[in-house]
Parts: C-alpha cells; structure tokens; sequence
C-alpha cells in the first residue's frame, strides 16, 4: 500500500460503508494498472510508426471501432464477458497464493458440457435448457480445475504446471470430441450442430448481440466481492494471501481453502466457456477457448485482484479486441497489435507489482 | 610468538545500539579462544567484522601481521580465515566434493573430481573428519554437514577458523567428533575462535578466552586458572530489578499438564525431548533459555500448530495432543507467536481485522454465512479501548502502528478473550522499556485473575522478574523448575550453558570410552 | 487387425521421429540451461516464436541462411533480455511473466510480419535446408537414414546434447549454473552473483530455443506463418520435465515425443484406431504422470521460482 492510501485509511474513523472504502482503496492501486495501460499504448504506438502507419489516426480508428455504434458496444461488451468471469475466479485464486492459468481448459471442458446438456434438453421447458447447460457447463469447469487441486493437494503437484499441462489436455478434447460424438456431420469442419433456440442466450438490448452475459458477469463479479470481504471463507483468503503462517495460526485449513477456491475458479471459467457457446457461437466450435485462459490471468492481474476491478479491467481488453478488428478492417494496422498491447500492459503490470514488493521490504 | 589475530578497540553501533564497545582479542597461533556471552552480547558483530560483511566504525584489525580490512567475505577467505556459520551454505542435492568445489577456482575450470576427491579424502583422515566425496549433503546428518564446511575452510588454507555457536544441534557423540578435530586443527598451528555459551564444552576444549556482555568485554580468562561457577556468574551477573509487587496466591489446581513430550524433525533431530511439566491455575511459569533450544518448537507444539511425535497434552482434564488450534482455542488456550512480522500480526490488514484474525469463525464476529462488520468495529473499539492501542481508529492498516501497540493488539485478542492458559513467546521483544512494562502488567494481571501463564523468553532478567517458578529450555530439555524463592542464578547461569547436559555428555563420553 | 511394416517404412518413421523431435530439443536445451539457474522456462514458447520470425525474415531479406540462423539466435535472446529483466530486476513472477511474454511475442511477429512489408505479408518461400548425407554411414539399414542424414540444424541440435551435459555436471560453469538453481545464497557466498548467472542463463536459454524456431521456419517450412511454433515450446517445458532437467534424458524424453507425433502421422498407413486428438495429448499426459510419480520431486531446482535477493 502507498503512503497515500495510509494517509487515506488514516483519516478514515467514521463507519463508512466497507465496500466503498474497498472500492476507493483499489481505485489508488489501479492508478499503476492504468499507468502500466498507457505506457503499453505508447510502446504499441512506436511499433505503428516503425510500419509507416500514423498511430494517433489507428487508436482513434480503435477508439471509435470499439465505441462508434451500438452493434461495437454490444460486440465488444459480448466480448469482455468471458474475460471478466474467468478473471474473477483467477483473482480469487491468486489471492490465496494459487496460481491457476488452467482457464483455457476450464473454459473449453466447460464448453463441451454445455455444448452437450444443450443439445440434449433443448425440449424442455422455459428456461431450464439454459440454466442447466450453463450449471453443466460450471460443473465441467469445476472438474477440470478440481483435478489440478487434488493433484497438488495429494502427490504435491505444483499447479501451474498441472493447470498449463491440463490447458492443453482440454483443448484438444474439444477437437476429440468434435471430430466424433458431437461433431455435425457432414460440416466440413469441426463443429457441433447448432444448440436448440431455446437454449439460446436471451438478448437484452434488442436489435443488437448483446446477450445476457454480460449481466452475469456483473453479478457474479459482485458475488465475488462479496465472498471475499464479507465471508470468512473470503477472509481466509486473504489470510492465506498476506501470510501462510499467519493462516495457520489462525486455523485456516490451506488445504481446503485452496480445493473450494480452484472449484470455484474453474465453475466461473466453465460458465465462460458455456456462456461462448450459448451467447455467441451457438455451436460448440474447435479452438473457440484458445488465448481466453491466459486473458483471464492478465484481467485478474490488471484488476490487482479486486473482483470488482476485474469488470473495468475485462472491458479494457474486450473494447480493445473489439476496436482493433475495426482498425485493421480501415486502415490495415494488423489486429495482432492487440496480443502486443495486451502482452505489453501485463509487462508493466507485472514489474509494478514486482516494484511495490521490493518497496514493501523495504 | 606474534599473535595471529589482534583486533583492537573494535567499535561497531547500529543506529542507536552500541553492537560492539572498545573490543580486543587477541588469538595466539595454535590456541583455540572462546568467545562467550548471551544472545546480544554483541559476539556475531564482532566475527560479521572481522569476516568482511561488515565493517567497523572505529579500531584496527591485524591478522598475521598485516592489517586486514575486509571488504567482503571473500576477501577474508583470501587472507586465511575460515568462518563456519550456524545456517549452511550447502547445496544439499549435491555431493560433498561439489559443494567443496563450488566457487573454488583451485577446482580447475574443467573439475577436477578426482583430485579433489582425494584430497577431500587426505583432509579428511587428517582431521578426523569422516566424510566419504560422494556422499550427498542431503543425506549427511546434521554434524557431518558441518564438517563439510570445516573442510572447505580448511582446504582454501584457512589458518584461523571460526566457529559459530556450532553444537547447538549436535548430539554428544558429534560434539565430541568436534572437539577432536578442533584439537588436531591447533595441532598444526592454526587457531580457532570457538562461539558459544555452553561453559560445559569451553572448558573442555578452549585454551582461553573473553567474555562479552551487552558489546563489553568483561572478562578475559584462561580456562586452567578458572573454574565452570565463576565464569556462569560472569555471563549471568546482572542486578535484579526491583520486581513488582506481586499478591501470594494459594497453588491451583494444575490446569495444563504435559507428559513426556517429544519432538522429532523430518532430519532426525530431536527437538524435545521428554518434556514434562504442569502448570497451575494463577501462576506464571518462566522458561528462560538461549534462542534456539526448543522455545518456538515447544510452544508451536503447545498450540497446535506442530505435531508432536510422542507424548500427551491435556488441558482442564481434556486431552488435547491431537487437537487442531481452532480447537484449542476454543478450549481456552491462548496463544502470543514470537513472530510479530508475519505470524501473529498481518501489516496490511486492519487493526480490526487483525483483533478478529483468530476469531472471525465464530460469534459474533459471524453471523450465518456472512461475516458482521458491525460487530467487527464493536469489538475492535472495545479492544482498542481496554487495552490503549495507540492508533486514529479501527480500519486503519496494522503497519501504521509502532512495535509496542502492534503487540498490545494481539494482547487485547489473546487476553481479551480471558483465556485459561497463555502461551506467550518472547512477548517483550523488540519493545521499548513502556511497551515491555506494559506487557508485563499484563501478564501479571492475567495471573491474578486466576489463568496460568507459560512466559518463555531468552531475556534472563525477564524471566526472573516475573515468574512464580522458574526453568531452564536447554538443548531441547527442561532442566530444573525451580520456586522463585528458591532460585540460585549460578545454577541457573549453568543450566543456560547446558551444565547439566555436560554431566550427560560427559557420562556418555565415559561411556564411549571403556 | 494387422498391419505390415517393411523396412523402409520403419527407417522412414524413424527419420520422422528424429526430425519432429528436433526443434523441441533445442527448445528443451534452452529450457533446461534455464530452470537449472532457477528460472521456470514458460517464456520457451515466444523465444521459439522470435527465433522462427527473425530466422525466416532475415533470411529472406539477406538471402543467407547463415544470417538467417544467426538472427533467429540473436532473437531469442532478446526476449531472453526482456524475461531477465522482468524476472531479475523487477522480481516479477517467472510464470505469469512467461505468459506474458508468450502473448507479446506472438502478436509482435505477426504484426511485423505485415508492418515492415507494407501492411500484406510477404510471400516467403524459401526452400528447407537440405540434409546433410554422411557417406557409408547414411547407408546403414534402418538407422542410417535417421541419424545420418539430416539437416544442418537437427545434426546440431543433437550434437550439442553431450557437450550441454558435460558442461553442465563437470565445469566450474555448470556447477555454478546450478547451485544457483538450487542454492543462490551458497553461490552468494562464494563471491560470486547468482542474480547474473540467471540472467545469462536465460539469455542462453533463449539462443538454443531460437534455434529451435529457426527448425521450425528455415529448415521445415521454409516460411514464416502466425503462431507456428504452436504450443510446442511447452511440449519442450514438459520433455524437461520428464527428463529431470538434464540433457541427455530431455533428449529421449523429446525423441518419445517426436515418435508419437510421428505415429500420429503415419496412423492412416497403419490403420490404428486410436484417434489422432489423442495421440497429441501424450506429451502433456505423460508429463502429468511423472509429476504424479514424482510428486514432491527431489530432483527439481530447489530455488526454481524464487527470487534473487541481493544481500
């Protein structure tokens, strides 16, 4: 914490409403995430120039590509929508010192149970379709998170490596399971038939895309809030986060809090992956997750791990994917400027973290 | 015969602390001198001077007749001298031979294994030593790594060797293995500056000696013309404070009890050893000891935080040895961790997060699935208010507090909750001469009101002033529990310095030697 | 079912398996010089890739494999700069750092891929390096096609495995390199600075996984297309891995991978009914089932993943 936030919670005596004080306290720590987002820009922007493009003409392109029409803001909000649930889960992970990047696979297996239930129940009636192909989506998520967890938990298995291996695992298992019992047959490439209509996502702004993901998102970012300031399991979290030692002394069982927050982080990844199905694709399609895990770790860690940063911080990305497709689309400065844009703010992300922690000793 | 080492008048003040005051020691060739005192005495800053890791404020240093002002410790081995640590510097995964050749340009670009084997081997018979190259430091028990770093030293061609408090996890067969080859070093000339505070083990192998107190050398001694009490009074001798009045109370009924409890690590080193005692309603137990005999490991085991390998702890009846903490808590047993840093207090957290730390499981603090706030500040206002923690309120983070009302927060949360016993761990440390009187009435107050009290702290003045009976930790025993009225502070000065393990040690040289 | 296997077939599937293994070694080389200084080597993946993109455009540009080689080295090792400083300076974390690293690279080489040639990439079409035959011994039945008659830079690949691994468990070097994975304070100790010896190792880490890109783009493709390395700089992290982060048997533990690959490949001729998907997953399933065995392993780098403190 700065010296600026300890004068703040200093002068703090009144019993002001915590979320609001959590709130303002995050606000000063995403003044480096928004520091870390601007010097990206900038190095993004010499990258344009070395191109012979004007990088001042490409952002505004991007600006207005992202945020020009209604359909951009509904396409780019549908876009932030996974990142934002993935990206909450990742946070509450690393809170308690997991490092989970399974996402990917989370997000994928999450996919295919969907895909599955989906296709299955399309008959039944109201909304049950969606709310179970999306609870088996969460389920697949969970499962596939839950392994890495006992992995660690039993053999001591360190999990970014079971969670990387896992990754790969997963995704592969979509193209297995595309090219076989859930494959559309005769398409000529791998995919499942189209998911009944009732199972798709309703739209709430209409005339647009936009689907209720992103509300769900909303809401579970706020959930997830909540969990960790207002719960003990949350406060045991933190704990665990400040100083296992400290966990322990307290009576926090680190093995349990780690397998309930890894199940938890896979189910928000696996409503992603089904929420990709329902919402947008409306077919389970191969390689639909891919890139999504790793975004999940640099939406977490831009939203210094504060799940209502998350939200801002998944819009970031999911404006930025969506204002570089309309850039390349008019001026022709190639879309990939996003990963170099997105790798370059979780960079400088990174290395302000890594300042604050050599501060903190000092 | 010029010495080999003359330091004089070595100065050394870190901030406010006069580490080191106006220091000589002189070390013959062929002579190994001892160098006692207690915990802050001032004996590590003297060897971090004279090893190059840092430097002295004021003062000379002359070793071999050339003055030595050493940058760094590896300007020090250059010159001759040999310093073996209490924490090694080993890789355990790999062999001996490596660990010898690592860093040591003698080894050759392209390692030399072979020769170094054997004249790891050569040393090795020389010496005493015992070690085979290839043997792995992971598998070495914990004396022969020593031995390890006595042949590195040796082999950079260190004539002056420095030990560091070195048989404080030795058994006595090692010990004596040691004290062998710390023979057949002066054998050759070179010399030693053997560090402890076991007077036992000083006056077996030293020639001669200085003793150190609060950076003063008090005494300087040869071990022929001075006998084992003398030098314990020596390194204990201090006036005893005017203690505070304390109301005689009538013996309660035994409220903790502990039976043979035994501790053993993963590497096979006993901890604990067959500690045995019970502790009565309204008194206060003091353990005084060096850092490093069992303190922490007795209390973690105490409070659930480590497993012991053998033994019972029953609290009001109850046997609580297999209890988690959550559970002991819950039965009355408090506990203040030694570790105010990351244990018992967390810095970036609230002051009234932190008053809630151990607690927020339960009422009130918890009300159904959700954790209440409310009565989060009710409770951190009360706390705040009944023990006077300094501070501008309750969300204010616990690193914006000093020393003194960071220990009073985990008193108001361990006391607060007026538990039936208190396991403190070095409550006073760090603490100013207000904060430490503060903690003290508490733990008085505590006592009066009719809980036991375990006090362990390595300040003997401390444990003196405060305690109803009082112990000694050594080497992972309790030695003699002794009433106040009955203490002798020779005696105590000797358990301290593991006399009564000596006695052991000595039956059992006796012993090996038929 | 049954299947027929002649020899030619079998050589065949052998040279396969050798050449598919090949880029994963120089990446596994690269990654074990790095974690046995003690840094976990995630970022193998976008050193591959700059190797692959700087191999193939400087080649093209200069119409010189031999500079083409040397700038897929040199690229290598500047994203190996960029992970030394994040992970030296600024303490970052070696993983999510990695990753990090891993999503720059890709998106920088296919964005100058089209940047520097005017916004359109550039038809590179360069033919693969031949291989290089070695007389008589190149004739030995079965075997002969496989070890000895292979391009230039899978004959490095495994030529560098025993020099890598004397290097590193009989010099001074190697002995160093790895006490600061396992022991920075004892490197400390001696004198010297084991912040500097990891970030030599990374950048040396980042050379052989160049090289390993430059597999990929000058001697099998001839061409340089988005994300090519596709995810094989992890199944590198995995062969390291399997083979306990030494040299030799990180080389057996990429030849195993390549014949999988290989097998995969070849399944139609052979008409096995395993599934291709599946057949992929090997790398990253084994991996998991050594680590399983090998739990709490005894054998990794004991400071792999912290932080060099400086005192």
């Amino acid at each position: 914490m700065t010296g600026l936030e300890k004068q703040m919670q200093a002068r703090d005596t009144l019993p002001w409403p915590e979320r609001v004080v959590r709130a303002v306290g995050a606000g000063r720590r995403l003044q480096y995430s928004l520091l870390a987002v601007l010097l990206a820009f900038g190095v993004a922007a010499f990258f344009i120039m070395l191109s012979g493009k004007n990088p001042l003409l490409a952002y505004w392109l991007m600006l207005r590509g992202a945020f020009g029409s209604a359909d951009a803001i509904s396409f780019a909000l549908n876009k932030s929508t996974p990142y934002i649930l993935a990206g909450v889960g990742v946070a509450l992970c690393f809170r308690a010192r997991v490092i989970n990047i399974g996402g990917e696979g989370q997000i994928a297996v999450g996919g295919i149970c969907t895909t599955w239930v989906a296709l299955h129940c399309g008959a039944w009636p109201g909304p049950l379709p969606i709310v179970l192909s999306l609870v088996a989506g969460a389920l697949g998520g969970a499962l596939w998170s839950g392994i890495a967890a006992l992995l660690r938990i039993w053999r001591g298995v360190n999990e970014v490596i079971s969670t990387l291996m896992l990754n790969f695992v997963g995704l592969l298992m979509v193209g297995e399971v595309l090219n076989g019992p859930m494959g559309e047959v005769g398409a000529g490439f791998p995919q499942s038939p189209v998911v009944p209509d009732s199972a798709f996502l309703p739209i709430i702004w209409p005339g647009s895309d936009l689907h209720i993901g992103i509300l769900m998102a909303l809401v579970l970012c706020a959930i997830g809030a909540m969990l960790l300031w207002r719960t003990p399991f949350g406060f045991g979290l933190r704990l665990i986060g400040a100083s296992e030692p400290a966990a322990r002394y307290a009576g926090v069982s680190l093995a349990r809090s780690m397998l309930l927050v890894m199940l938890l982080a896979g189910a928000l990844a696996g409503t992603a992956g089904g929420v990709e199905v329902l919402g947008v694709q409306y077919r389970l399609i191969e390689g639909f997750s891919v890139g999504f895990g790793f975004k999940a770790v640099a939406v977490a860690l831009l939203g210094r791990l504060d799940p209502l940063a998350v939200i801002p911080a998944g819009l970031f990305f999911g404006f930025v994917e969506a204002g570089a497709l309309a850039m390349q689309r008019e001026i022709g400065v190639p879309s990939s400027l996003v990963n170099v844009i997105q790798g370059l703010t979780m960079v400088f992300v990174l290395c302000s973290i890594g300042l604050d922690k050599r501060r903190k000793r000092v | 015969m010029t010495a080999m080492l003359e330091m004089h008048a070595i100065s050394k003040r870190f901030g406010s602390v006069h580490a080191n005051h106006a220091i000589d020691l002189t070390v013959p060739a062929g002579r190994i001198v001892a160098l006692l005192g207690e915990n802050g005495s001032g004996k590590s800053t003297l060897m971090k001077l004279l090893f190059g890791i840092v430097r002295p404020d004021s003062g000379t240093i002359v070793f071999k007749g050339r003055e030595l002002a050493a940058q760094s410790p590896k300007e020090a081995i250059a010159a001759g001298i040999g310093m073996i640590h209490q924490h090694f510097m080993l890789v355990e995964s790999m062999s001996v031979v490596d660990n010898v050749m690592l860093g040591w340009p003698a080894a050759g670009r392209w390692l030399r294994r072979t020769e170094m084997a054997t004249r790891i081997r050569e040393a090795s018979v020389r010496f005493g030593l015992e070690l085979e190259p290839e043997q792995l430091v992971r598998d070495l028990p914990f004396g022969a790594r020593q031995r390890v770093e006595i042949i590195k030293a040796i082999l950079r061609g260190a004539d002056l060797l420095i030990l560091d408090e070195p048989t404080s996890n030795l058994s006595a067969p090692e010990v004596s293995s040691l004290m062998a080859v710390m023979r057949r070093l002066k054998d050759e000339g070179r010399s030693v500056i053997f560090i402890s505070h076991k007077l036992g083990e000083v006056m077996e192998v030293c020639d001669e000696g200085i003793v150190l107190r609060n950076g003063r050398v008090v005494s300087q001694f040869e071990v022929g013309s001075v006998t084992r009490a003398q030098l314990a009074r020596m390194m204990v001798d201090r006036d005893l404070d005017g203690t505070s009045p304390r109301a005689e109370r009538p013996k309660g009924d035994g409220v903790l009890e502990v039976e043979h409890l035994t501790l053993s690590d993963g590497q096979g080193r006993t901890l604990l050893k067959d500690i045995c005692f019970t502790l009565r309603e309204g008194e206060i137990l003091a353990l005084a000891g060096v850092d490093g005999n069992g303190q922490t490991e007795l209390v973690e085991t105490l409070a659930g935080l480590r497993s012991p390998s053998s033994g019972m702890i029953a609290l009001a009846g109850t046997d609580i040895t297999a209890a988690s903490t959550k559970a002991r808590l819950a039965a009355g047993l408090a506990y203040i961790p030694v570790d105010r840093a990351s244990t018992s207090i967390v810095p970036a957290m609230t002051i009234e997060d932190n008053l809630a730390m151990r607690d927020y499981m339960s009422r009130p603090w918890r009300r159904g699935i959700l954790l209440d706030r409310h009565a989060f500040r009710e409770q951190a206002l009360a706390y705040i208010a009944e023990f006077g923690i300094a501070c501008t309120g309750p969300a204010v983070t616990a690193d914006a507090l000093s020393g003194g009302n960071q220990q009073k927060i985990v008193l108001a949360r361990e006391l607060g909750r007026r538990p039936r016993v208190l396991l403190a761990a070095q409550p006073t440390w760090g603490l100013d001469p207000g904060a430490t009187r503060f903690v003290i009435d508490q733990m008085l107050a505590l006592r009066n009101s009719g809980a036991a009290v375990l006090y362990i702290s390595a300040e003997l003045e401390e444990v003196l002033m405060i305690g109803d009976r009082i112990g000694v930790l050594s080497a992972g025993r309790l030695e003699g529990i002794v009433p106040r009225s009955e203490v002798d502070l020779t005696a105590i000065g000797m358990m301290m310095a593991g006399a009564a393990r000596e006695r052991a040690l000595g039956n059992d040289r006796r012993d090996a030697n038929r | 079912m049954s299947f027929t296997l002649n020899q030619a077939e079998l050589g065949g599937f052998l040279a396969s398996t050798v050449r598919v293994a090949s880029p994963l070694l120089l990446a596994g080389l690269g990654g074990v010089l790095c974690e046995s200084a003690g840094t976990f080597a995630v970022c193998i993946e976008g050193m591959m890739l700059m190797g692959a993109f700087a191999g193939a455009v400087v080649a093209y540009l200069t119409s010189s494999v031999v500079f083409g080689i040397v700038a897929s080295m040199l690229g290598g090792a500047c994203v190996g700069v960029l992970v030394a400083v994040c992970t030296g300076r600024f303490r970052t974390d070696h993983m999510v750092t990695g990753l990090a690293i891993n999503i720059l690279v890709l998106g920088l080489t296919s964005f100058l891929l089209r940047g520097m040639f005017g916004g359109q990439a550039p038809n590179i079409r360069m033919p693969p390096l031949a291989p290089w035959t070695v007389p008589l011994l190149s004739r030995i039945p079965l075997i002969g096609p496989a070890l000895f008659k292979q391009p230039l830079l899978t004959c490095a690949a495994f030529l560098a495995v025993l020099p890598l691994q004397l290097l590193l468990r009989r010099t001074q070097l190697g002995l160093m390199l790895r006490s600061t994975g396992e022991n920075p304070t004892a490197v400390f100790a001696t004198g010297a600075n084991p912040a500097a010896i990891r970030a030599w190792a990374i950048i040396a880490g980042g050379v052989f996984a160049g090289l390993g890109g430059a597999v990929l783009s000058l001697q099998e493709l001839g061409t340089f297309t988005d994300g090519m390395t596709n995810g094989r700089g992890f199944i590198a992290l995995a062969a390291v891995l399997i083979g306990r982060w030494l040299p030799v048997r990180t080389m057996l533990a990429c030849l195993l991978f390549g014949a999988t690959n290989a097998i995969g490949m070849s399944m139609q001729g052979w008409s096995l009914p395993v599934n291709s998907y599946v057949i992929q997953m090997m790398p990253y399933l084994i991996a998991l089932g050594v680590l399983c065995c090998f739990g709490r392993s005894t054998r990794m780098p004991a400071a792999l993943g912290t932080s060099v403190s400086t005192h």
